[in-house]
């Protein structure tokens, strides 16, 4: 929370308000109501952020993968980087792990550039590689003692094996295991240092729902112990269920971002109330009568949108107050997947519809 | 540069290495049963054709009549000595393994054994005793031969006989040949495929960009792996020399030269391999690709059988392969003990490991594009 005092453009008299670093507020002035909006001062670079990047730009011959992006990611939080096949998330998430070379921009981790400071960085930072696959051959356990003697700073091997919920396959060959647990161990790999970024490219992407959830789970584990987190993936519930800040991605440039909510509010239709199999002639017209915003839609359900979360009870006492006869209904809330159709005008993944 | 992960390094290629029944064959069973199956073929065997030296002192109608008779066998293949040669240094010279001289007087004496019942003429058979069954092959036509001679001359009685001389020569078998140009094509494949493999199936995996992230250095890795391919090329070297003792009785000379051409081998083979995986990306074509060089290079580098086999230009484009330098090096220092050779071929080797690990070194990279 930051405070900060204003000098009312109506009164003349100063007043403070306060909120988020960087939220944009509304604001009433104490002494004459008149009313504005500002945006309360954005964190001071270094303070509070793990991840700057700014005008980051990689091409490829014709081909720009990365089209001048910025954004930061704050210490503690889960950062999404949601994108479809192709978007160049592997490509900007390589470059600020100093895997590849950024045509231009620049790139801070913990306020250190990494273009010459990338050997001071290396080890407050975990890395698990889009599609990355461990040495055949060593048990999960080895392959973590490995991992670990490579830093100076070390967890402890047990805790995390325990965290990960690795302890049942640790002495089991790395080959062995299934899609899921290798990129359980992978994401385990990437914390043997103790890091306070952690990098994930894809962790999910070809495991079945089970698997997943369980990743998921894992992931989520790692905001309670306080690590900054950089997801990249291209499923939407993933950056829902786990995310605190999402930025979408799509042909190298970043099109939306911000939290869910934030999303959702800007870009989305909000909640809608459905009401399916509508008998009644003339519903919708008796909803809009009484002022909600009600339509039909393709297939003949009627579409209510529900500004505030009481409409619901509203529409719900009218239709009964109305004799509506309706089948079911149902509420929801538009979701990341609706937001890039309606930012892209095309879908997000064949994979997930 | 950090000892400790050098080690902890090492330590996983060796675990990784004992674990993976396919890279233990090919990196230890694989040259043991080459060397037992190629020691035995060849052998067993000795020349495909026999040839018998002839030298004929007497150069009579009766000396000429039996080499006549030798030659009517067909089984042998007979090479005249001029009788000016001296039989010991021309055995020496020209590393001849069979040789017969009919002597001085050899009519004389046939012709006298109608008078004289205790006129008996030797022919000297000189043998060289490490070809054991083909002297068997070509003392039985000879003694064949003699019979009938003597048959027809006395109704059976032996005038004309045989004296065995064997001779030592420093004559070199094909398993001591061989033996060296195993060591050599061995290491060259462990160190080609461990390298192709850390360049290609590790880059795929994303091994290489995770460990680009965390503080092992590239020295640190190369050092680490180099180590592991020197402790590979060693035993292997180990292995098939034991062989080569235990089973074929091969005279090994172990010294400086042998050690630092193997050194220096096992660091141009994995320079080769970095450069192959460098340029071609895919896994199994990179493999291909290996294999499109070693294979042809194990045969034109005199690994199985003798340059002078070879057609001539074929001999000159085997100068050019760092393979042949390594087998001569190995040879000259482990076999024929010829030191100045040995040099010769170790600084040879030396400066294609330099140029081929300078250049796979500074040539691959761990970053992306
Ligand atoms: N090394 C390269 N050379 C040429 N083009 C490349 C290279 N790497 C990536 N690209 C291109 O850059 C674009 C972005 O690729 P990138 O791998 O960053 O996408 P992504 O969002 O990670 O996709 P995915 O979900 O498939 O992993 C793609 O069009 C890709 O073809
Ligand atoms: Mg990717």
């Amino acid at each position: 929370m930051v405070e900060k005092k204003f000098k009312c453009p109506d009164c003349g008299k100063v007043a403070s308000y306060s909120g988020m670093h960087g939220e944009l507020k509304t604001i009433y002035c104490p002494y004459c109501g008149s009313k504005g909006r500002a945006r309360l001062p954005e964190l001071k670079h270094g303070d509070d952020l793990a991840i700057e990047v700014s005008d980051l730009r990689k091409e490829y011959g014709d081909l720009v993968a990365v089209n001048n992006i910025s954004f930061s990611v704050k210490k503690g939080e889960i950062f999404a980087f949601l994108g479809p096949n192709g978007a160049g998330k592997t490509t900007t998430v390589e470059m600020i792990e100093s895997i590849r070379q950024p045509t231009a921009g620049t790139i801070k981790l913990i306020g250190k550039n990494i273009k010459t400071h990338f050997n001071e960085v290396k080890k407050d930072i975990g890395v698990l590689p889009q599609e990355f696959l461990s040495f055949e051959r060593l048990t999960v356990k080895e392959t973590l003692v490995y991992f670990s003697k490579l830093y100076k700073k070390r967890a402890d091997i047990d805790e995390i094996i325990e965290a990960m919920d690795l302890k049942s396959c640790e002495k089991m060959l790395y080959r062995n295991l299934s899609g899921g647990l290798k990129q359980r161990v992978g994401v385990a790999i990437a914390l043997v240092n103790d890091p306070d970024i952690v990098f994930l490219d894809e962790p999910t992407t070809g495991l079945d729902p089970k698997a997943r959830r369980d990743v998921w789970k894992v992931i989520a584990n790692l905001r309670k112990k306080g690590k900054t987190v950089f997801l990249t993936t291209h499923y939407m519930e993933e950056a829902e269920y786990l995310a605190d800040h999402i930025a979408i991605i799509h042909k190298g440039k970043i099109i939306a971002e911000g939290t869910l909510d934030e999303l959702i509010n800007r870009y989305g239709k909000g909640s809608l109330l459905r009401i399916k199999q509508c008998k009644t002639e003339g519903a919708v017209e008796s909803l809009k009568e009484k002022g909600f915003t009600a339509t039909y839609e393709s297939n003949g359900d009627i579409a209510v949108k529900i500004d505030y979360k009481d409409i619901v009870l509203d529409v719900l006492s009218n239709l009964r107050h109305e004799c509506i006869e309706y089948e079911s209904i149902d509420v929801r809330r538009s979701n990341l997947e609706e937001i890039f159709l309606h930012l892209t005008g095309s879908k997000l993944s064949e994979e997930e519809t | 540069m950090r000892v400790q992960v050098i080690a902890a390094d090492f330590i996983v290629s060796i675990k990784t290495w004992l674990r993976s029944k396919g890279t233990l064959f090919w990196t230890l069973a694989f040259p043991i049963m080459l060397i037992l199956i190629f020691g035995a073929i060849f052998s067993g065997m000795g020349d495909v054709e026999y040839t018998l030296h002839v030298q004929d002192l007497d150069d009579s109608e009766m000396s000429r009549g039996f080499i006549e008779g030798l030659n009517s066998t067909g089984a042998i293949k007979i090479e005249i000595v001029e009788p000016e040669q001296n039989v010991s240094s021309y055995i020496d010279e020209k590393n001849i393994k069979r040789l017969i001289v009919i002597p001085k007087g050899y009519e004389e004496t046939i012709n006298k054994s109608f008078i004289d019942q205790n006129a008996i003429v030797n022919l000297s058979f000189y043998l060289d005793p490490s070809e054991q069954s083909s002297n068997q092959v070509v003392m039985s036509i000879v003694s064949s031969v003699i019979q009938s001679f003597n048959m027809k001359l006395s109704n059976g009685r032996n005038i004309v006989g045989i004296d065995e001389i064997s001779t030592i020569t420093e004559d070199f078998r094909f398993i001591d040949f061989f033996l060296p140009g195993m060591i050599g094509f061995t290491i060259m494949q462990t160190c080609v495929y461990g390298s192709i493999e850390r360049n290609t199936k590790f880059r795929k995996d994303g091994i290489l960009r995770k460990l680009l992230t965390t503080p092992i250095t590239r020295t640190e890795w190369i050092l680490s792996k180099m180590l592991f391919m020197l402790f590979l090329s060693f035993i292997s070297t180990f292995l098939i020399i034991l062989v080569g003792v235990l089973i074929y009785g091969v005279t090994v000379n172990i010294n400086a030269l042998m050690i630092t051409t193997i050194i220096a081998t096992s660091f141009l083979f994995s320079g080769m391999g970095m450069l192959i995986g460098r340029f071609v990306k895919e896994e199994e074509t990179a493999d291909t690709a290996g294999g499109a060089i070693t294979f042809p290079m194990m045969f034109l580098a005199g690994t199985f059988f003798q340059l002078e086999m070879m057609p001539p230009f074929l001999q000159t484009f085997a100068r050019v392969l760092p393979l042949y330098y390594v087998n001569e090096s190995l040879r000259n220092a482990m076999i024929y003990m010829n030191q100045s050779e040995a040099i010769l071929n170790t600084i040879a080797v030396l400066a294609f490991a330099c140029v081929f690990f300078i250049a796979g070194v500074l040539l691959t990279k761990w970053k992306e594009d």
